[in-house]
Protein backbone atom coordinates (compact mmCIF):
# COMPACT_ATOMS: atom_id res chain seq x y z
CA UNK A 1 0.00 0.00 0.00
CA UNK A 2 1.34 3.07 -1.07
CA UNK A 3 2.11 5.95 1.61
CA UNK A 4 2.52 9.24 1.19
CA UNK A 5 3.05 10.14 4.82
CA UNK A 6 5.25 8.48 7.81
CA UNK A 7 3.32 8.83 10.61
CA UNK A 8 3.82 8.02 14.58
CA UNK A 9 2.65 8.86 17.91
CA UNK A 10 5.04 9.75 20.06
CA UNK A 11 4.23 9.98 23.56
CA UNK A 12 5.88 12.30 26.10
CA UNK A 13 4.09 11.45 29.57
CA UNK A 14 1.85 8.77 31.37
CA UNK A 15 -0.27 8.58 33.94
CA UNK A 16 -0.04 4.91 35.22
CA UNK A 17 -3.09 4.49 36.63
CA UNK A 18 -5.93 6.31 35.57
CA UNK A 19 -9.69 5.86 36.41
CA UNK A 20 -11.80 4.01 33.35
CA UNK A 21 -14.52 5.82 34.55
CA UNK A 22 -12.71 9.30 33.87
CA UNK A 23 -12.44 7.69 29.70
CA UNK A 24 -15.16 5.63 29.22
CA UNK A 25 -18.89 6.43 30.34
CA UNK A 26 -20.54 5.04 32.60
CA UNK A 27 -17.19 2.79 33.59
CA UNK A 28 -17.37 3.55 37.35
CA UNK A 29 -15.19 1.40 40.35
CA UNK A 30 -13.79 -0.42 37.32
CA UNK A 31 -10.08 0.21 38.57
CA UNK A 32 -7.46 2.33 36.52
CA UNK A 33 -5.50 1.60 33.12
CA UNK A 34 -2.80 4.11 32.00
CA UNK A 35 -2.85 6.78 30.15
CA UNK A 36 0.07 7.91 28.13
CA UNK A 37 0.33 11.60 26.92
CA UNK A 38 0.96 12.11 23.42
CA UNK A 39 1.24 13.98 20.36
CA UNK A 40 1.28 13.08 16.55
CA UNK A 41 4.44 13.38 14.38
CA UNK A 42 3.45 13.28 10.20
CA UNK A 43 6.26 13.77 8.15
CA UNK A 44 6.29 13.26 4.11
CA UNK A 45 5.34 15.35 1.02
CA UNK A 46 8.28 17.84 1.91
CA UNK A 47 6.05 18.71 5.22
CA UNK A 48 6.70 18.14 8.71
CA UNK A 49 3.47 18.15 10.48
CA UNK A 50 2.12 17.35 14.14
CA UNK A 51 -1.34 16.75 16.24
CA UNK A 52 -0.96 18.60 19.53
CA UNK A 53 1.98 19.29 21.04
CA UNK A 54 1.20 18.48 24.77
CA UNK A 55 2.20 20.69 27.73
CA UNK A 56 4.58 22.89 29.04
CA UNK A 57 6.54 21.26 32.40
CA UNK A 58 7.90 24.10 33.68
CA UNK A 59 4.54 25.75 34.71
CA UNK A 60 2.77 22.45 35.07
CA UNK A 61 5.14 19.75 35.95
CA UNK A 62 5.21 19.53 39.15
CA UNK A 63 1.73 20.25 40.41
CA UNK A 64 0.80 17.05 37.69
CA UNK A 65 3.84 15.33 38.08
CA UNK A 66 2.97 15.13 42.65
CA UNK A 67 -1.07 15.86 43.02
CA UNK A 68 -2.31 13.93 40.25
CA UNK A 69 0.19 11.13 39.16
CA UNK A 70 1.58 12.37 35.48
CA UNK A 71 5.08 10.69 35.42
CA UNK A 72 8.08 10.63 32.86
CA UNK A 73 7.54 14.26 31.13
CA UNK A 74 9.68 14.60 28.48
CA UNK A 75 10.67 17.49 26.50
CA UNK A 76 10.06 18.29 22.48
CA UNK A 77 13.24 18.23 21.98
CA UNK A 78 14.20 14.20 24.05
CA UNK A 79 11.08 12.99 22.55
CA UNK A 80 11.02 14.37 18.37
CA UNK A 81 14.89 13.75 18.93
CA UNK A 82 14.11 9.94 19.13
CA UNK A 83 13.02 9.95 15.14
CA UNK A 84 15.79 12.22 14.12
CA UNK A 85 13.42 15.89 14.24
CA UNK A 86 13.85 18.72 16.45
CA UNK A 87 11.23 20.80 17.30
CA UNK A 88 12.24 23.86 15.37
CA UNK A 89 12.00 21.81 12.15
CA UNK A 90 7.97 21.58 12.48
CA UNK A 91 6.32 24.18 9.90
CA UNK A 92 2.25 22.55 10.62
CA UNK A 93 0.28 22.18 14.20
CA UNK A 94 -2.67 20.74 14.17
CA UNK A 95 -4.37 21.56 17.40
CA UNK A 96 -7.54 19.54 18.29
CA UNK A 97 -8.74 21.63 21.14
CA UNK A 98 -7.75 23.71 23.51
CA UNK A 99 -7.07 21.93 26.25
CA UNK A 100 -3.33 22.58 28.17
CA UNK A 101 -2.20 19.07 27.81
CA UNK A 102 -2.36 19.50 23.69
CA UNK A 103 -1.66 23.16 23.71
CA UNK A 104 0.33 24.16 26.57
CA UNK A 105 3.64 24.01 24.45
CA UNK A 106 3.49 25.95 21.62
CA UNK A 107 6.12 28.32 22.60
CA UNK A 108 8.80 24.99 21.68
CA UNK A 109 7.76 25.27 18.26
CA UNK A 110 9.30 28.05 17.24
CA UNK A 111 8.76 27.90 12.97
CA UNK A 112 5.37 26.67 12.89
CA UNK A 113 1.61 27.37 11.57
CA UNK A 114 -0.39 26.50 14.23
CA UNK A 115 -4.51 25.76 12.76
CA UNK A 116 -6.93 25.89 15.51
CA UNK A 117 -11.13 26.13 15.26
CA UNK A 118 -11.71 29.42 15.34
CA UNK A 119 -14.80 28.27 17.92
CA UNK A 120 -12.54 26.91 19.91
CA UNK A 121 -11.00 30.14 20.62
CA UNK A 122 -14.21 32.34 20.71
CA UNK A 123 -16.24 30.08 22.87
CA UNK A 124 -13.36 30.14 25.23
CA UNK A 125 -13.65 34.12 25.44
CA UNK A 126 -17.22 33.32 25.87
CA UNK A 127 -16.82 31.44 28.63
CA UNK A 128 -14.72 33.61 30.19
CA UNK A 129 -17.15 36.57 30.47
CA UNK A 130 -19.63 34.14 32.55
CA UNK A 131 -20.05 34.56 36.00
CA UNK A 132 -17.49 32.17 38.26
CA UNK A 133 -20.74 29.56 38.81
CA UNK A 134 -20.13 28.62 35.66
CA UNK A 135 -15.93 27.74 35.97
CA UNK A 136 -16.75 24.29 35.56
CA UNK A 137 -16.59 24.83 31.77
CA UNK A 138 -13.11 26.73 31.49
CA UNK A 139 -11.90 23.12 32.99
CA UNK A 140 -7.99 22.38 31.57
CA UNK A 141 -7.39 25.79 29.60
CA UNK A 142 -4.43 28.13 30.99
CA UNK A 143 -5.11 31.32 30.62
CA UNK A 144 -0.96 31.46 29.58
CA UNK A 145 -1.65 29.64 26.66
CA UNK A 146 -4.29 32.27 25.50
CA UNK A 147 -1.56 34.81 25.61
CA UNK A 148 0.80 32.82 24.36
CA UNK A 149 -1.55 32.58 21.39
CA UNK A 150 -2.02 36.53 21.23
CA UNK A 151 1.84 36.22 20.21
CA UNK A 152 0.86 33.28 17.53
CA UNK A 153 -1.76 35.55 16.20
CA UNK A 154 0.37 38.48 15.86
CA UNK A 155 3.29 36.67 14.02
CA UNK A 156 0.62 35.34 11.35
CA UNK A 157 1.16 32.12 13.13
CA UNK A 158 -2.15 31.37 14.21
CA UNK A 159 -5.02 30.03 11.34
CA UNK A 160 -8.55 30.11 12.98
CA UNK A 161 -10.58 27.71 10.67
CA UNK A 162 -13.63 28.26 10.42
CA UNK A 163 -15.63 24.62 10.27
CA UNK A 164 -13.91 21.54 7.56
CA UNK A 165 -11.25 22.26 5.57
CA UNK A 166 -9.99 19.63 3.25
CA UNK A 167 -6.04 19.91 1.69
CA UNK A 168 -4.60 21.64 4.54
CA UNK A 169 -1.38 19.77 3.72
CA UNK A 170 -1.17 17.34 0.50
CA UNK A 171 -4.07 14.57 1.35
CA UNK A 172 -4.72 15.75 5.04
CA UNK A 173 -8.14 17.45 5.83
CA UNK A 174 -9.13 18.97 9.33
CA UNK A 175 -12.74 18.40 10.66
CA UNK A 176 -15.10 20.72 12.94
CA UNK A 177 -16.59 18.57 16.01
CA UNK A 178 -18.11 21.63 17.76
CA UNK A 179 -19.96 21.21 21.39
CA UNK A 180 -18.98 17.55 21.71
CA UNK A 181 -14.99 17.25 24.01
CA UNK A 182 -14.91 20.95 23.83
CA UNK A 183 -16.53 23.59 22.03
CA UNK A 184 -14.21 23.85 19.20
CA UNK A 185 -12.80 20.47 18.50
CA UNK A 186 -11.17 19.67 15.56
CA UNK A 187 -10.04 16.18 14.65
CA UNK A 188 -7.78 15.03 11.60
CA UNK A 189 -7.88 13.20 8.93
CA UNK A 190 -4.30 11.68 6.92
CA UNK A 191 -5.47 10.50 3.52
CA UNK A 192 -1.97 8.36 3.15
CA UNK A 193 -2.86 7.59 -0.64
CA UNK A 194 -3.79 10.78 -1.66
CA UNK A 195 -6.87 9.43 -3.18
CA UNK A 196 -10.29 11.20 -2.32
CA UNK A 197 -11.62 8.34 -1.68
CA UNK A 198 -9.18 7.22 0.30
CA UNK A 199 -8.23 3.43 1.01
CA UNK A 200 -5.47 4.36 3.16
CA UNK A 201 -6.26 7.02 5.72
CA UNK A 202 -5.91 7.76 9.72
CA UNK A 203 -7.98 9.94 11.67
CA UNK A 204 -6.60 11.92 14.66
CA UNK A 205 -8.98 12.16 17.07
CA UNK A 206 -7.36 13.82 19.79
CA UNK A 207 -9.87 13.36 22.85
CA UNK A 208 -12.83 12.76 20.89
CA UNK A 209 -11.92 9.14 21.96
CA UNK A 210 -9.87 8.31 25.09
CA UNK A 211 -9.91 4.23 24.00
CA UNK A 212 -11.39 1.94 21.62
CA UNK A 213 -14.59 1.30 24.04
CA UNK A 214 -15.28 4.73 22.54
CA UNK A 215 -15.40 3.73 18.99
CA UNK A 216 -16.77 0.23 19.10
CA UNK A 217 -18.00 -0.78 22.82
CA UNK A 218 -17.39 -3.56 25.08
CA UNK A 219 -18.16 -6.47 22.87
CA UNK A 220 -16.28 -6.25 19.54
CA UNK A 221 -19.27 -8.85 18.27
CA UNK A 222 -21.99 -6.57 19.00
CA UNK A 223 -20.59 -3.05 18.55
CA UNK A 224 -21.62 0.24 19.84
CA UNK A 225 -20.31 4.07 20.17
CA UNK A 226 -19.94 4.55 24.09
CA UNK A 227 -19.04 8.80 24.96
CA UNK A 228 -15.99 10.00 26.80
CA UNK A 229 -15.80 10.43 30.28
CA UNK A 230 -15.62 14.23 29.85
CA UNK A 231 -17.35 16.75 27.80
CA UNK A 232 -17.86 19.96 27.92
CA UNK A 233 -20.78 19.88 24.65
CA UNK A 234 -22.86 17.17 24.68
CA UNK A 235 -22.30 13.34 24.80
CA UNK A 236 -24.70 13.41 21.56
CA UNK A 237 -22.10 15.09 19.61
CA UNK A 238 -19.65 13.00 20.89
CA UNK A 239 -21.13 9.82 19.83
CA UNK A 240 -22.26 11.62 16.06
CA UNK A 241 -18.67 12.19 15.77
CA UNK A 242 -17.49 9.14 16.67
CA UNK A 243 -20.00 7.76 14.03
CA UNK A 244 -17.91 10.26 11.50
CA UNK A 245 -14.43 9.17 12.30
CA UNK A 246 -15.29 5.72 12.13
CA UNK A 247 -17.02 6.01 8.68
CA UNK A 248 -14.66 8.29 7.10
CA UNK A 249 -11.90 4.93 7.52
CA UNK A 250 -14.57 2.62 5.74
CA UNK A 251 -15.64 1.15 9.25
CA UNK A 252 -11.82 0.54 10.46
CA UNK A 253 -12.14 1.58 13.97
CA UNK A 254 -8.09 1.07 14.59
CA UNK A 255 -7.48 3.67 12.04
CA UNK A 256 -9.20 5.80 14.52
CA UNK A 257 -6.13 6.65 16.97
CA UNK A 258 -6.67 7.85 19.81
CA UNK A 259 -3.42 9.30 21.43
CA UNK A 260 -4.25 8.68 24.94
CA UNK A 261 -5.13 4.78 23.94
CA UNK A 262 -2.16 2.64 25.48
CA UNK A 263 -3.23 -0.50 23.02
CA UNK A 264 -1.95 1.24 19.86
CA UNK A 265 1.37 -0.86 20.95
CA UNK A 266 -1.22 -3.82 20.16
CA UNK A 267 -2.04 -2.88 16.61
CA UNK A 268 1.29 -1.34 15.55
CA UNK A 269 4.65 -1.65 15.54
CA UNK A 270 6.67 0.37 18.39
CA UNK A 271 9.41 0.56 20.30
CA UNK A 272 9.98 1.89 24.16
CA UNK A 273 13.19 4.67 24.12
CA UNK A 274 15.64 4.91 26.59
CA UNK A 275 13.79 7.63 28.49
CA UNK A 276 10.98 4.89 28.87
CA UNK A 277 8.23 6.40 26.47
CA UNK A 278 6.77 4.62 23.77
CA UNK A 279 7.02 5.50 19.98
CA UNK A 280 4.44 3.81 17.98
CA UNK A 281 4.75 4.04 14.00
CA UNK A 282 1.24 3.85 12.01
CA UNK A 283 2.86 4.43 9.01
CA UNK A 284 6.03 4.36 6.53
CA UNK A 285 6.39 7.03 3.42
CA UNK A 286 7.46 5.48 0.67
CA UNK A 287 11.45 5.11 1.13
CA UNK A 288 11.28 6.04 4.50
CA UNK A 289 12.90 4.23 7.04
CA UNK A 290 11.63 2.26 10.16
CA UNK A 291 11.88 4.62 13.32
CA UNK A 292 10.91 1.30 15.58
CA UNK A 293 12.61 -1.80 14.18
CA UNK B 1 -12.76 19.27 51.11
CA UNK B 2 -12.63 22.31 52.00
CA UNK B 3 -10.07 24.81 51.45
CA UNK B 4 -9.27 25.39 54.83
CA UNK B 5 -9.12 21.33 55.16
CA UNK B 6 -6.88 20.73 52.20
CA UNK B 7 -4.06 23.44 53.94
CA UNK B 8 -4.28 21.10 57.05
CA UNK B 9 -0.58 20.62 58.21
CA UNK B 10 0.25 22.39 55.63
CA UNK B 11 0.10 26.12 56.97
CA UNK B 12 -0.09 27.72 59.94
CA UNK B 13 -3.82 28.64 60.87
CA UNK B 14 -3.24 32.47 60.18
CA UNK B 15 -2.02 31.57 56.72
CA UNK B 16 -4.19 29.13 55.86
CA UNK B 17 -7.26 32.10 56.48
CA UNK B 18 -5.53 33.87 54.45
CA UNK B 19 -5.34 31.85 51.83
CA UNK B 20 -9.10 31.32 52.46
CA UNK B 21 -9.94 34.76 51.93
CA UNK B 22 -7.53 35.78 48.89
CA UNK B 23 -8.31 32.44 46.67
CA UNK B 24 -11.53 34.30 45.12
CA UNK B 25 -9.22 37.73 44.23
CA UNK B 26 -6.89 35.48 42.83
CA UNK B 27 -9.40 33.83 40.48
CA UNK B 28 -11.03 37.15 39.96
CA UNK B 29 -7.59 38.77 38.70
CA UNK B 30 -6.84 35.74 36.79
CA UNK B 31 -10.18 35.90 35.19
CA UNK B 32 -9.56 39.77 34.26
CA UNK B 33 -6.07 38.85 32.26
CA UNK B 34 -7.78 35.37 30.83
CA UNK B 35 -10.60 37.57 29.50
CA UNK B 36 -8.32 40.61 28.14
CA UNK B 37 -6.11 37.76 26.57
CA UNK B 38 -8.99 36.02 25.00
CA UNK B 39 -10.10 39.69 23.49
CA UNK B 40 -6.19 40.41 22.51
CA UNK B 41 -6.61 36.88 20.70
CA UNK B 42 -9.46 37.44 18.84
CA UNK B 43 -8.21 41.03 18.04
CA UNK B 44 -4.71 39.66 16.55
CA UNK B 45 -6.63 36.88 14.75
CA UNK B 46 -8.44 39.22 12.82
CA UNK B 47 -12.02 39.33 14.54
CA UNK B 48 -14.27 41.95 13.94
CA UNK B 49 -16.27 41.65 17.38
CA UNK B 50 -12.96 42.05 19.59
CA UNK B 51 -13.09 46.18 19.74
CA UNK B 52 -12.44 48.22 22.94
CA UNK B 53 -16.25 48.62 23.33
CA UNK B 54 -16.83 45.15 23.35
CA UNK B 55 -18.72 43.84 26.30
CA UNK B 56 -16.73 41.72 28.10
CA UNK B 57 -14.12 44.98 28.87
CA UNK B 58 -17.08 46.08 30.82
CA UNK B 59 -17.29 42.83 32.85
CA UNK B 60 -13.99 42.28 33.43
CA UNK B 61 -13.35 46.04 34.89
CA UNK B 62 -16.21 45.26 37.15
CA UNK B 63 -14.41 42.09 38.30
CA UNK B 64 -11.03 43.58 38.66
CA UNK B 65 -12.02 46.55 40.69
CA UNK B 66 -13.74 44.29 42.89
CA UNK B 67 -10.17 41.63 43.30
CA UNK B 68 -8.13 45.39 43.85
CA UNK B 69 -10.60 45.85 46.76
CA UNK B 70 -9.53 42.43 47.85
CA UNK B 71 -6.05 42.74 47.54
CA UNK B 72 -6.36 46.24 49.73
CA UNK B 73 -8.04 44.78 51.98
CA UNK B 74 -5.68 41.47 52.53
CA UNK B 75 -3.54 41.26 56.00
CA UNK B 76 -0.74 38.60 54.56
CA UNK B 77 1.21 36.92 57.56
CA UNK B 78 4.92 36.70 57.32
CA UNK B 79 4.34 33.02 55.68
CA UNK B 80 2.03 34.65 52.75
CA UNK B 81 4.39 37.85 52.15
CA UNK B 82 5.59 37.15 49.36
CA UNK B 83 2.22 35.45 47.70
CA UNK B 84 0.69 38.78 48.88
CA UNK B 85 3.25 40.61 47.20
CA UNK B 86 3.04 38.91 44.10
CA UNK B 87 -0.54 39.07 44.01
CA UNK B 88 -0.26 43.34 44.92
CA UNK B 89 2.17 43.86 41.37
CA UNK B 90 -0.05 41.24 39.03
CA UNK B 91 -3.12 43.64 40.14
CA UNK B 92 -1.06 46.96 39.56
CA UNK B 93 -0.27 45.24 36.21
CA UNK B 94 -3.38 44.23 34.89
CA UNK B 95 -4.87 47.05 35.53
CA UNK B 96 -2.74 49.02 33.43
CA UNK B 97 -3.45 46.65 30.78
CA UNK B 98 -6.92 46.94 30.93
CA UNK B 99 -7.07 50.52 31.49
CA UNK B 100 -5.13 50.63 27.81
CA UNK B 101 -7.46 48.14 26.51
CA UNK B 102 -10.20 50.68 26.29
CA UNK B 103 -7.98 52.61 23.99
CA UNK B 104 -6.43 49.90 21.80
CA UNK B 105 -6.46 46.20 21.84
CA UNK B 106 -3.89 45.45 19.14
CA UNK B 107 -1.71 47.51 20.91
CA UNK B 108 1.61 46.33 23.18
CA UNK B 109 0.82 48.73 25.83
CA UNK B 110 -2.35 46.07 26.68
CA UNK B 111 -0.12 43.25 26.22
CA UNK B 112 3.39 43.92 27.87
CA UNK B 113 1.82 44.78 31.41
CA UNK B 114 -0.91 41.62 30.74
CA UNK B 115 2.14 39.64 30.40
CA UNK B 116 3.79 40.91 33.81
CA UNK B 117 0.47 40.67 35.20
CA UNK B 118 -0.14 37.04 34.54
CA UNK B 119 3.62 35.88 35.41
CA UNK B 120 3.13 37.43 39.08
CA UNK B 121 0.13 35.79 39.32
CA UNK B 122 1.99 33.03 38.32
CA UNK B 123 4.91 33.23 41.16
CA UNK B 124 1.98 34.18 43.53
CA UNK B 125 0.91 30.54 42.95
CA UNK B 126 4.47 29.05 43.31
CA UNK B 127 4.75 30.82 46.93
CA UNK B 128 1.66 29.65 48.72
CA UNK B 129 -0.38 26.18 48.08
CA UNK B 130 -4.44 26.71 46.96
CA UNK B 131 -3.77 29.00 44.47
CA UNK B 132 -3.60 26.90 41.06
CA UNK B 133 -3.13 28.22 37.28
CA UNK B 134 -4.76 25.72 35.83
CA UNK B 135 -8.04 24.36 37.57
CA UNK B 136 -6.31 20.82 37.13
CA UNK B 137 -9.30 19.62 39.35
CA UNK B 138 -11.26 20.18 37.05
CA UNK B 139 -9.63 19.15 34.34
CA UNK B 140 -8.76 15.58 32.75
CA UNK B 141 -6.22 15.24 34.32
CA UNK B 142 -7.53 15.67 38.06
CA UNK B 143 -9.05 12.05 38.21
CA UNK B 144 -5.72 10.65 38.04
CA UNK B 145 -4.07 11.08 41.59
CA UNK B 146 -0.82 10.39 42.39
CA UNK B 147 -0.42 7.18 44.28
Amino acid sequence: MTSAYSVWVMEYAAVPNYPQSGLIYGMHNQGTRKLPYCYVVIKGQGQLAMVDVGYNHKAHGEVLANTYGVRGWHSPHAVLGEIGIQPQDISTIFITHAHFDHMGNIEDFPNATFYLEERELSKWVWTMSLHRRFRWLMLGIDPADIMRAVDLARQGRLVCVEGDRENVLPGVDLHAAFDTHTWGSMYVTVRNDLATNSQNSFVFCGDLAYGYENLRGHDPDDPEYIPIGLATGSQFGVIMTADAMVKSVGGDVHRVIPPHEERLKDLYPSRITKNGLRITELALADGEKSQVR
Amino acid sequence: MTTLEKMSGQVDDATASYIVQNQRCFEDLKQVASQLAGLLVLAAAGSKNAQPDHPMLASAGELFREAQDAVRRARPTERAQKHYEHLARAAAEIGVALKEAGDQLKSDRVLIPLRAGYAELERAADALPGFEKVAYERACCGLGRAQ
